[in-house]
C-alpha cells in the first residue's frame, strides 16, 4: 500500500497545549487520511487524551493549527467538531441509558414531522445505521439493557449517522472480551474501507498491530515517531513509548508453600455454579475468562460483595464465612477491584488518606488519628510500591492511572492481608507502570503472599500466574499449569460453551 | 503576583468576600462597625451556623438533610412543654435528645429502606412538622417566668452572647472530628465514593446513622436558641431553615458533591449572609429586596462551587 494513495482528511501542525505547570502537547504533528486506521499510542500522560480532547473540541489548543481538507479550522466546542465531521467515541460513553438506541443515535437531530419526533422514520434510519455495521440490535430497546460491547457499537452507529468522516476511538476495547474485540476490529477495518479516517487510541499493542495502517507514538507530550505499521514491531513501539524494553513471557519459578485457601463447590447468585480450587502461599492462581465468564464474580463473592454459597471455604485452616468486605478484611483478605474509578478511588482524598482508609483503627491514638503514624505508614508503602506523587497530601485524582493503581495495592497491603484478590490489576495502566506492577506481584508472592488474580488479558495471566482456572458461562472449564499453560490453551477453554 | 492572588482567593475566597463586604458596609453605614451591631450580626449568624455545621457533615457524606427546620421546631416544642415538669436544664437535654432521635430515624430510613436522603428527609420534614402541630395543638407554647431558659440566647460570657460561643465551639469540635478522627475520615470517604468506602471495610450504615443524629442535635440546638430568644415555641418555628443551612454550607465552600468539608467556611458563610441582611437593614433597603439580594448571592456561590472554584487568575488574564 502506498501512502500517497490516500487523501489527507485532518491534519494538525505543531499542536501545543499548555496546562498550568505542564506542557501536555508540544508542537505535535499528526494527520489522518481517508480510508486509513491511524493508531495513536503512548503511555498515560503522553498527551493522547489532550490530543483527543482538542480534536473533539472539548479543549482548545494553546498553539499550532488544525486543517480539515487543507483548510484551517477552529473548534470552539464539541458541536463545532461534530459539524465538521469528527466524531469522538470516548472511553466513557456519551450514551443516555434511559433512552432507546435510536434516540441515542439521533440525539439532538431527531427527524421530525409537524414539529413532533417522527418515530417510524427515526427507528428505520437507526436500523439502517446498525445494519451497515452488521449488528443485530433492536433500535427501540433502551441503551441500558445492552452489554458494554453493544453500547460501543451504538456509539459507532451514532458517529456514522452524523456522517462522520473522522472517527476517533479512545481505548475502544478496554471493557470488551477477546471475542468482542475481534468483531470490533473487523468493524473498524470496514469503516476505513468505506473511506472513513479512523484514529485508534489504545494501550494494547496487539490490537494496534492487527488494525492499524500507521502508528504514531507520543511520549511526554512530544511526537516520537510516525510510521507504517509494517515497518514496526512491538518491541520498537514499546521502546519508543517508554524508552526501555519490557519483559514478556511466563512467570518466574515459584516456591509454593502450604494451601492457604480452599474453596469447594462455590455457587454465586446468578452467575457461577460449582467452582472449586485451592490456593497456596507463594502462588498466583489465575482466574481467566472472557467478560461475563464468572471469573470476576468469584473474586467479588470471596470478598463479600455478592450473595454466594459454598460447601466449604477454608482460609488458613479455619472455616470462613464472609458476609461483607469488613469481615473479609478482618480475615486478612486484600482486594483490588477491577474498576478503580468506580469501586476503589476516594477521589477527594489525598494519596495518604487513600492508603490508610482501611487501617484507621490501628492508627488510633486516644480518639483521633495518629498523624505521624499515618504519615509513616503511607511513606513506607509509597517507597515499597514506588508511587510517584509530588506529596502524600496530593489529591489522588491528580495521579496517573498507574500510580493510582499502586495506591490501590498499597491500601490492600497496608490492611495486612496475606491472601490478595486482584481483579484486572493493570486495567487503564500504561506500559511502564504495568511492568512495575508485575515485578511487584512477583516480589509479593516471593515473600509468601498468595494471590488470586482475575484478568481478561491473556498475556497478563500467562505472565503472572503459575496455575490458571479457566471460566466460561459461569463454570470452571479446567485448570492449566506448566507447559500446558499457553495463551492458546486458555483461549480454547475460555471459548468452550 | 497573580498566582499568589489566585492562591489566596482559591483557599480563602469566602474569607476575602466577608472582609470586602465588611469594609464596604462599614463605609456605607457608620453604625455597622459598632460593637452592639457586630454582636447582633454574629448572633444571627450563629443560629444558622450551628445547624449549618451539622449540615456540613451530612453534605460531606454525600447527603443532605431537609428536615432540620422541622427538627428545630419539634425540639423547641418538646423542650418547652417539659419545662414545668422537669425544669430548664433537663428539658433542654430532652430537646436535644428529641433532635437526635429524629436524626437517627432519618439515617435508618436512608440505610435500611434504601431511600435517598432527599426523599427521606423531605418526608420527615412533613411528618415531624405534622407531629409537632398535633403535639402543640397548633398553639404557641410560652415560658412564663422561666427566664432561666434565656441562658441560651440572652446571656453574655466575657461580653459575648451564648449563641456565638456555641457556634464557635461546635465548629471547633466538628472541625476536629472531620479532620482528625476515624469517624470524620469515614464520612469523607463515604461522600467521595460510596462503593469504594464500602470495599475499604467502612461500616457505611453506622456512619450515616451517626451523621444524621449529629445533624438532628445541631438542628435541635438551633431550635432551642430560637425559641429561647422569644421564650415562645410553636410548630411553625424555623420554616425554611433547611435552605439557609444548605446555603451557608455551600457559600462556605463545601462541595455539594461530597467528600470534603470546611467548618470555618460554614461559619463564614453564615456570617456573610447575616452581614448582608444586617447591612441592607441599616441602609433601609426594603425587606423584599433583601431576599432578592441573598438569593442572588447564593446562586453566585453555587455557580462558583459547581465550577470547582472560581479561577480569578484567568479573569485577570482575560482582561490583560
Amino acid at each position: 500500500m502506498s501512502e500517497n494513495d490516500y487523501r489527507v482528511l485532518l491534519e494538525v501542525e505543531e499542536l501545543t497545549r499548555r496546562f498550568p505547570g505542564v506542557l501536555a502537547l508540544n508542537q505535535v504533528d499528526f494527520d489522518v487520511r481517508a480510508g486509513e486506521v491511524h493508531a495513536l499510542v503512548g503511555e498515560n500522560g503522553a498527551g493522547k487524551s489532550t490530543m483527543i480532547n482538542i480534536l473533539a473540541g472539548v479543549l482548545q489548543p494553546s498553539g499550532g493549527k488544525m486543517l480539515l481538507d487543507g483548510t484551517p479550522v477552529v473548534f470552539h466546542n464539541p458541536a463545532d467538531a461534530q459539524r465538521a465531521g469528527i466524531s469522538v467515541i470516548f472511553q466513557e460513553f456519551n450514551l443516555i441509558p434511559h433512552l432507546s438506541v435510536a434516540e441515542n443515535i439521533f440525539i439532538n437531530r431527531e427527524p421530525t414531522r409537524n414539529g413532533m419526533i417522527d418515530w417510524t422514520n427515526m427507528n428505520k434510519r437507526a436500523a439502517e445505521a446498525l445494519k451497515r455495521l452488521e449488528i443485530d440490535i433492536d433500535p427501540r430497546v433502551p441503551v441500558s439493557s445492552l452489554a458494554v460491547a453493544q453500547q460501543q457499537l451504538v456509539e459507532i452507529a451514532r458517529a456514522l449517522a452524523f456522517d462522520a468522516r473522522v472517527i476517533v476511538m479512545d481505548e475502544p476495547t478496554a471493557a470488551l472480551s477477546e471475542h468482542e474485540v475481534d468483531s470490533l476490529l473487523e468493524i473498524v477495518r470496514s469503516l476505513a474501507k468505506d473511506g472513513v479516517g479512523v484514529i485508534y487510541v489504545s494501550h494494547k499493542l496487539e490490537e494496534v498491530f492487527r488494525v492499524a495502517d500507521r502508528v504514531t507514538i507520543l511520549r511526554d507530550g512530544t511526537h516520537i515517531l510516525t510510521d507504517i505499521t509494517s515497518n514496526l514491531n512491538e518491541e520498537k513501539v514499546i521502546f519508543a513509548m517508554v524508552g526501555r524494553a519490557l519483559v514478556h513471557g511466563k512467570c518466574p519459578d515459584r516456591t509454593l508453600g502450604q494451601v492457604v485457601l480452599t474453596v469447594k463447590n462455590l455457587d454465586v447468585e446468578n452467575s457461577v455454579r460449582n467452582v472449586s480450587f485451592e490456593l497456596r502461599a507463594g502462588e498466583v492462581l489465575g482466574l481467566a475468562g472472557l467478560m461475563g465468564s464468572g471469573a470476576n464474580e468469584v473474586v467479588e463473592a470471596l470478598f463479600g460483595l455478592r450473595k454466594a454459597h459454598a460447601d466449604e471455604i477454608v482460609l488458613h485452616g479455619k472455616a470462613l464465612v464472609i458476609e461483607n468486605p469488613r469481615n473479609a478484611i478482618r480475615s486478612h483478605l486484600g482486594y483490588v477491584p477491577n474498576d478503580r474509578k468506580k469501586a476503589g478511588l476516594l477521589p477527594d482524598l489525598s494519596v495518604k488518606q487513600n492508603i490508610s482508609i482501611g487501617i484507621l483503627e490501628r492508627l488510633r491514638k486516644v480518639f483521633w488519628i495518629d498523624g505521624n503514624g499515618e504519615q509513616a505508614s503511607a511513606e513506607t508503602y509509597r517507597g515499597k510500591l514506588n508511587v510517584r506523587c509530588s506529596s502524600l497530601n496530593q489529591r489522588i485524582s491528580n495521579l496517573s492511572g498507574g500510580n493510582q493503581q499502586k495506591v490501590m495495592l498499597a491500601r490492600a497491603l497496608a490492611e495486612d492481608c496475606n491472601v490478595m484478590l486482584l481483579a484486572e490489576p493493570t486495567r487503564g495502566v500504561d506500559v511502564g507502570a504495568k511492568a512495575e506492577i508485575y515485578t511487584l506481584i512477583d516480589a509479593l508472592v516471593d515473600s509468601g503472599m498468595a494471590i488470586l488474580l482475575q484478568s481478561s488479558e491473556l498475556p497478563e495471566i500467562i505472565r503472572l500466574a503459575n496455575r490458571v482456572v479457566v471460566f466460561s458461562s459461569g463454570q470452571s472449564r479446567g485448570e492449566l499449569a506448566d507447559a500446558d499453560l499457553t495463551q492458546e490453551s486458555v483461549m480454547a477453554l475460555a471459548t468452550r460453551v | 503576583m497573580k498566582n499568589v492572588l489566585n492562591k489566596i482567593w482559591k483557599s480563602y475566597s469566602i474569607g476575602v468576600v466577608v472582609v470586602v463586604v465588611g469594609i464596604v458596609l462599614s463605609l456605607l453605614s457608620p453604625r455597622f462597625l459598632s460593637l452592639d451591631n457586630l454582636l447582633n450580626v454574629m448572633t444571627n449568624a450563629s443560629l444558622v451556623a450551628i445547624v449549618g455545621l451539622g449540615m456540613t457533615l451530612a453534605i460531606a457524606s454525600g447527603n443532605f438533610d431537609l428536615s432540620v427546620g422541622a427538627i428545630a421546631s419539634f425540639a423547641g416544642c418538646i423542650s418547652f412543654s417539659l419545662v414545668p415538669s422537669i425544669g430548664v436544664p433537663a428539658s433542654m437535654v430532652a430537646g436535644l435528645v428529641a433532635g437526635a432521635v429524629v436524626g437517627l430515624t432519618n439515617g435508618l430510613i436512608i440505610t435500611e429502606l434504601r431511600v435517598p436522603a432527599f426523599i427521606a428527609t423531605l418526608g420527615m420534614l412533613t411528618i415531624v412538622r405534622g407531629i409537632t402541630l398535633i403535639y402543640t395543638d397548633g398553639k404557641d407554647l410560652y415560658l412564663f417566668g422561666q427566664t432561666g431558659y434565656k441562658v441560651l440566647s440572652g446571656e453574655y460570657l466575657f461580653g459575648i452572647p451564648t449563641p456565638i460561643w456555641l457556634a464557635v465551639g461546635i465548629a471547633i469540635l466538628l472541625g476536629f472530628v472531620v479532620n482528625q478522627t476515624r469517624f470524620g475520615r469515614h464520612i469523607l470517604a463515604l461522600g467521595s465514593n460510596f462503593s469504594a468506602a464500602q470495599r475499604s471495610g467502612i461500616p457505611t450504615s453506622r456512619v450515616l446513622w451517626a451523621v444524621f443524629s449529629i445533624v438532628g442535635v445541631t438542628a435541635a440546638l438551633s431550635g432551642l436558641i430560637l425559641s429561647s430568644q422569644v421564650l415562645t415555641a410553636n410548630g411553625r418555628l424555623a420554616t425554611g431553615l433547611e435552605l439557609s443551612a444548605i446555603a451557608v454550607v455551600v457559600l462556605g465552600g463545601t462541595s455539594l458533591s461530597g467528600g470534603q468539608a470546611t467548618m470555618v467556611g460554614t461559619l463564614l458563610g453564615a456570617l456573610l449572609i447575616s452581614m448582608v441582611n444586617n447591612g441592607l437593614n441599616l441602609l433601609n433597603v426594603p425587606i423584599f429586596y433583601q431576599e432578592l439580594t441573598v438569593g442572588v448571592l447564593m446562586l453566585g456561590a453555587l455557580a462558583v462551587n459547581v465550577n470547582q472554584g472560581f479561577d480569578l487568575g484567568s479573569l485577570l488574564r482575560r482582561k490583560a
